[in-house]
């Protein structure tokens, strides 16, 4: 299967109702295989006429209690950061996929980039965060869409699926189970305000038509969900609550793999580079290479570079300029290198052993 | 007070200036809503933004205020996911004919089962009086300080020829027909579009010769023309006077439609 | 009924004054405590509203309170029921 469908498989089996899209490659596949199969499990298809319109209308199905996603590429998630902002501010659970390519601008679009990786944590304006998962198989594509949908709901956040052109056209055997679970939103307690949030940061949630007049808006609103638009102390308390919420369950929503943790030489990776850096270490076995692949880059689990105590140097692949690398440089002491790469191509794993060779 | 159930008495007095508009739009609709025997557990007002855009604030049902000329793509997504609810869109002139202009005519074109209700005040009102793609062309704003000198769209011609299953054109002047006007869209199955041409007194009427409220909305009532009327002294050759335009039911009809509960 | 305007909420607008048929609002003159001149009732009973529509259970004419932007007209019952003498000039 190829991961494109495998993405939309995990959205239909995590009870995804509504799909509003735009059609971009090299994400295409995704809106093409849900508007086959989403109709017929009981959900609704639309081809929205942008992706503002996308995004939005996916918010608007999140509010009826539907879980709703959209998929798109470069171009089309940078139309949408205005309403990922208001997904954010109003707490609306939402997927989003973003399936990169090479930018900025229309750029490269049959070519895989990891271009939009501070997009999807930064992208829209104001202080808000959000989640973000990186797969790096075709397996990765279903599961980790399953998870976006728990994640999304369970903390009321638009959360980003973002993989790339390598992993969304690979193709490779998928398990799907016959059934997944699923966690959805804690509802709104009778005696609790709209937007009052329990000791987690996350208020409970009352979709429309659950009789509770919940008025949603972007503006800073107060528990009511009331515009309060000039207290100082209203927005600190909003603001600092969004933020929160995601960034105090770091450890909770923290998906990684380790692999030597002994090692002195250890690669940090998310998405497809993760697999050149296997092939390197099925290559040549060697205890002192380790490997830290990351599922979940936002929020960022800095505590998993800690796994790496004898660490001398962190190597970074990335199908960027180095993005994530400035996040591990944050929170480490050790020298931490770079490697980029862009144009579309996976680093191969000769360029991989020279630069191994290069800094340990 | 009109349709006292359906305010959020907690929030009024509304933020609106002395004498604008939109609260008395809100009012008709409010009671085409009544009319309809519509359940509150099952209405949903969605906005944009704008002065225009704040109304569903002021109403006790679910609704979601959302992002400047995006309103009718959200209560797209709203409806298709639930078609058993009501659903009802307040928007502006910029809102919904400048950022929001692609969203009206796509709506309109599949015909998707809500209603739209403009209040069209010819300005950006909340921005502090720009001119926007409805003001008349030599009228005065902040952005058209010499007089407007682009063309202006008509709304409700627009509606119709994107595709609405409803359109109809009062003023705020005309409350009566302007809610049977919202109730009829309301019980056509697919996009009902309600243009209501309103005063802005704050930043339109002041810098246009109108001073007083009642004069905005006298000029509202003086320069609006029966569509039949219209028609006859179009056909008759009879002049139309300078700044007129058309009130009434432009069109009721049944395109198909996307969202209607079976 | 007795026609009232919540002190409250009227803005002074005057729209009321403009629509209503028998001029029963008129311009007011005087500040309130909110530092708005809200209009004067003059002779409110006259109202189509206040005479009739306990005798046909609905609301008659009502053009102020739909136009009112503020929703500040409303009617309240009279109790004790006060007649009045009504000369409703056509
Ligand atoms: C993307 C974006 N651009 C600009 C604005 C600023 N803005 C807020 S309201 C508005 C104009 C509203 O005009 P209209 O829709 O006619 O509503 P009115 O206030 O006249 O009722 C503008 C330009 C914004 N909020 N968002
Ligand atoms: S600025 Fe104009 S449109 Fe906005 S509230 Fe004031 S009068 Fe109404
Ligand atoms: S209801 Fe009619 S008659 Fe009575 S005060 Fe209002 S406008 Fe005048
Ligand atoms: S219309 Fe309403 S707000 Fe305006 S003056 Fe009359 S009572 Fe006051
Ligand atoms: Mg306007």
């Amino acid at each position: 299967m190829q991961g494109n469908a495998a993405c939309a498989e995990g959205a239909l089996a995590a009870g995804c109702k509504f799909f509003g899209g735009y059609p971009i490659t090299p994400s295409t596949e995704i809106a093409e295989t849900m508007a086959r199969k989403l109709p017929k499990a009981g959900g609704v298809f639309i081809s929205m006429e942008d992706e503002l319109a996308s995004i939005a209308a996916v918010i608007g199905a999140a509010w009826t209690g539907a879980r709703a996603m959209t998929a798109t590429s470069g171009p089309g998630f940078s139309l949408m950061m205005e309403n990922i902002g208001y997904a954010a501010m109003t707490e609306t659970p939402c997927v989003v996929v973003n399936i990169q390519r090479g930018g900025p601008s229309t750029g490269q679009p049959t070519r895989a980039a990891q271009g939009d990786m501070f997009q999807c944590r930064f992208g829209s304006h104001g202080d808000y965060s959000t989640i973000a998962l990186t797969p790096n198989s075709v397996q990765e594509m279903f599961d980790l869409t399953v998870k976006a949908f728990d994640l999304a709901d369970r903390f009321r956040v638009p959360t980003f699926l973002m993989s790339d052109e390598i992993v969304g056209h690979m193709r490779e055997r998928v398990t799907i189970p016959d059934t997944v679970e699923v966690e959805r939103s804690r509802p709104l307690a009778e005696e609790s305000l709209p937007f009052e949030a329990s000791a987690d940061g996350v208020p409970g949630f009352a979709p429309f038509g659950s009789g509770r007049a919940v008025h949603v808006t972007g503006l800073t609103h107060d528990e009511r969900g009331y515009p309060d638009t000039t207290d100082p102390a209203a927005h600190d308390r909003l603001v600092r609550r969004l933020v929160a919420k995601v960034e105090s369950a770091r450890r909770d929503i923290a998906d990684y793999e380790v692999t030597n943790p002994d090692a002195e030489t250890v690669f940090v990776t998310y998405g497809p580079p993760s697999r050149t850096v296997e092939q390197v270490m099925r290559d040549r076995p060697d205890d002192t290479i380790g490997h830290l692949r990351l599922r979940v880059v936002w929020p960022f689990p800095e505590f998993a570079l800690h796994e790496f105590p004898n660490a001398k140097v962190f190597l970074m692949p990335e199908l960027n300029m180095g993005q994530m690398v400035r996040e591990v440089e944050r929170h480490v002491d050790q020298p931490v290198v770079s490697l980029p790469k862009i144009g579309g191509e996976l680093h191969t794993p000769a360029e991989l052993v020279r630069a191994l060779e290069a800094h340990r | 007070m009109i349709a006292p159930d359906w305010f959020r008495d907690d929030r009024l007095p509304h933020i609106y200036c002395t004498g604008c508009g939109n609260g008395t739009i809100i009012n008709c609709t409010l009671a085409a809503v009544e009319e309809m025997g519509w359940k509150r557990d099952e209405t949903i007002f969605v906005s944009g933004i704008g002065c225009s855009s704040r109304a569903p604030g002021y109403i006790l049902t679910d609704s979601l205020h959302t992002t400047h000329g995006r309103a009718l793509a959200f209560a797209t997504g709203v409806k298709m996911a639930r078609p058993d609810f009501n659903v009802v869109v307040f928007t502006g002139d910029g809102d919904l004919a400048a950022i929001g202009g692609n969203h009206f005519i796509h709506a309109c074109r599949r015909n998707v089962d809500m209603t739209v209700v403009c209040m069209n005040n010819y300005i950006y009102g909340m921005t502090g009086g720009q001119g926007s793609p409805t003001t008349p062309p030599g009228a005065i704003s902040s952005t058209t300080p010499y007089g407007a000198s682009e063309p202006a769209f008509d709304l409700a011609e627009l509606a119709v020829a994107a595709g609405a299953n409803y359109v109809a054109r009062w003023t705020s002047y005309h409350v009566k027909e302007l809610t049977k006007a919202i109730a009829a869209g309301m019980q056509t199955p697919g996009l009902a579009f309600v243009e209501a041409r309103t005063q802005c007194p704050t930043n339109y009427g002041r810098h246009n010769k109108l001073r007083t409220v009642p004069a905005m909305v006298e000029h509202l009532r003086s320069h609006a023309i029966l569509v039949r009327k219209y028609e006859r002294m179009v056909a008759e050759g009879v002049p139309i006077p300078e700044g007129a335009f058309t009130v009434g039911e432009l069109v009721r009809r049944s395109r198909p439609a996307m969202g209607v509960q079976r | 009924m007795k026609l009232v305007i919540d002190e409250s909420r009227c803005k002074g607008c005057n729209l009321c004054v403009l629509v209503c048929p028998y001029k029963i609002f008129q311009e007011g003159t005087e500040l309130n405590s909110r530092g708005i001149v809200t209009p004067v009732l003059d002779r409110p009973e006259r109202c189509t509203n206040c005479r009739l529509q306990a005798l046909y259970g609905r609301m008659l004419c009502g053009v102020c309170h739909m136009i009112c932007p503020d929703q500040a007209i409303s009617w309240v019952e009279e109790r004790p029921f006060e007649p009045h003498k009504v000369e409703v000039e056509f």
